[in-house]
């Protein structure tokens, strides 16, 4: 008896070292490959020519995964306030539209050369709750254009950038035209806040 | 490029089909549908259109593109020739005013081939 525990326990023993010699491996290999992508210029950084299939899906969907899991609720509830809703048109059209248009209005030419394309965002708030596009706007994307607005805009600034978002799906291009004709340029950022980011 | 052997294959079909439909003019007019797809990304059509064969594009602020190819009008207003499809892709404020797609400053080279890949969508 005592020594088919032994004999079983010797097997359970094996199994796992080869267990693990075998993630090891595994290991060592991801971290081989990985390191010789970085070391033999393998990897086309050019921004004019698109991302194969497979790194582009990667990047876009670890970015949306990311910032579903860090952003937090933002209540931002219909009736929008109409006066925050025209204070954060006036930040958009100013310093949103080049990259990423609006109803009726292009982008920059220019904009067109960057890798990933910066979205049209008249349906964003569709497939984006407030609370994601509110840190989205903060926060910034790493490699993509999209900078940190939170190094440039408050946070109460940035809150109007989302309600605007939020209220464009409802907005025709003739409405967007008006407000342009409007509104005054944005007042001057005011110096961003310590702890913002 | 398999993608463009594949809708060369396509073009190459409708051709001995011997159909006048839009992809063969398209043909005419020098757009590649490689090239345009390449381009559909680029310029951001995505952000607003479901477009077949473009990963990316499933926005939902203007119509689905599907059947391109097929279809009698664009926008409901105008014949959807290979010439007028270039043209609105890269004009379409100056064809329909007020709309909410815009007039997009891109190459006219850049909107055939745009239209080529679009009039290959069955």
């Amino acid at each position: 008896m005592a020594d088919q525990g032994d004999t079983r326990g010797e097997h359970r023993r094996r199994r796992l070292a080869d267990g693990a010699a075998c993630y090891l491996a595994g290991v060592v290999t991801v971290i081989a490959l990985g390191l010789a992508i970085v070391a033999t210029g393998a990897f086309d950084v050019s921004a004019s020519a698109p991302h194969i299939r497979v790194v582009g899906w990667a990047l876009r969907t670890t970015m949306v995964n990311s910032v579903k899991a860090r952003a937090e609720p933002l209540p931002l509830e219909a009736p929008l306030d109409p006066a925050q809703v025209r204070a954060g048109f006036r930040i958009y059209d100013r310093e949103c539209a080049p990259c990423h248009g609006g109803p009726g209005v292009p982008r920059d030419r220019w904009v067109s050369g960057l890798i990933p394309t910066p979205p049209y965002l008249i349906d964003a708030s569709r497939r984006w709750t407030p609370g994601e596009l509110f840190w989205i706007v903060r926060h910034g994307v790493k490699m993509t254009a999209m900078p940190a607005w939170c190094v440039q805009r408050s946070d109460a600034e940035l809150k109007s950038v989302t309600a605007f978002l939020v209220a464009l799906p409802a907005l025709t291009p003739e409405a967007y035209a008006r407000l342009r004709a409007a509104e005054a340029a944005p007042p001057a950022a005011e110096a961003p806040p310590p702890s913002s980011c | 490029m398999l993608m463009r052997e594949a809708l060369a294959a396509l073009a190459a079909c409708a051709w001995l089909a011997g159909c006048a439909g839009p992809a063969r003019e398209a043909g005419a007019l020098g757009g590649d549908p490689g090239r345009g797809a390449m381009l559909i990304v680029r310029y951001g059509c995505a952000g607003c259109h479901e477009i077949p064969g473009i990963g990316a594009a499933r926005g939902e602020v203007g119509p689905p593109l599907d059947g391109m190819g097929e279809r009698v009008f664009i926008a409901g207003r105008v014949p959807n020739t290979p010439a007028n499809l270039s043209r609105w892709v890269r004009r379409a404020q100056d064809v329909l005013p007020g709309g909410a797609m815009p007039n997009i400053d891109m190459g006219e080279q850049d909107s055939r081939d745009i239209a080529a890949y679009l009039h290959t969508l069955r």
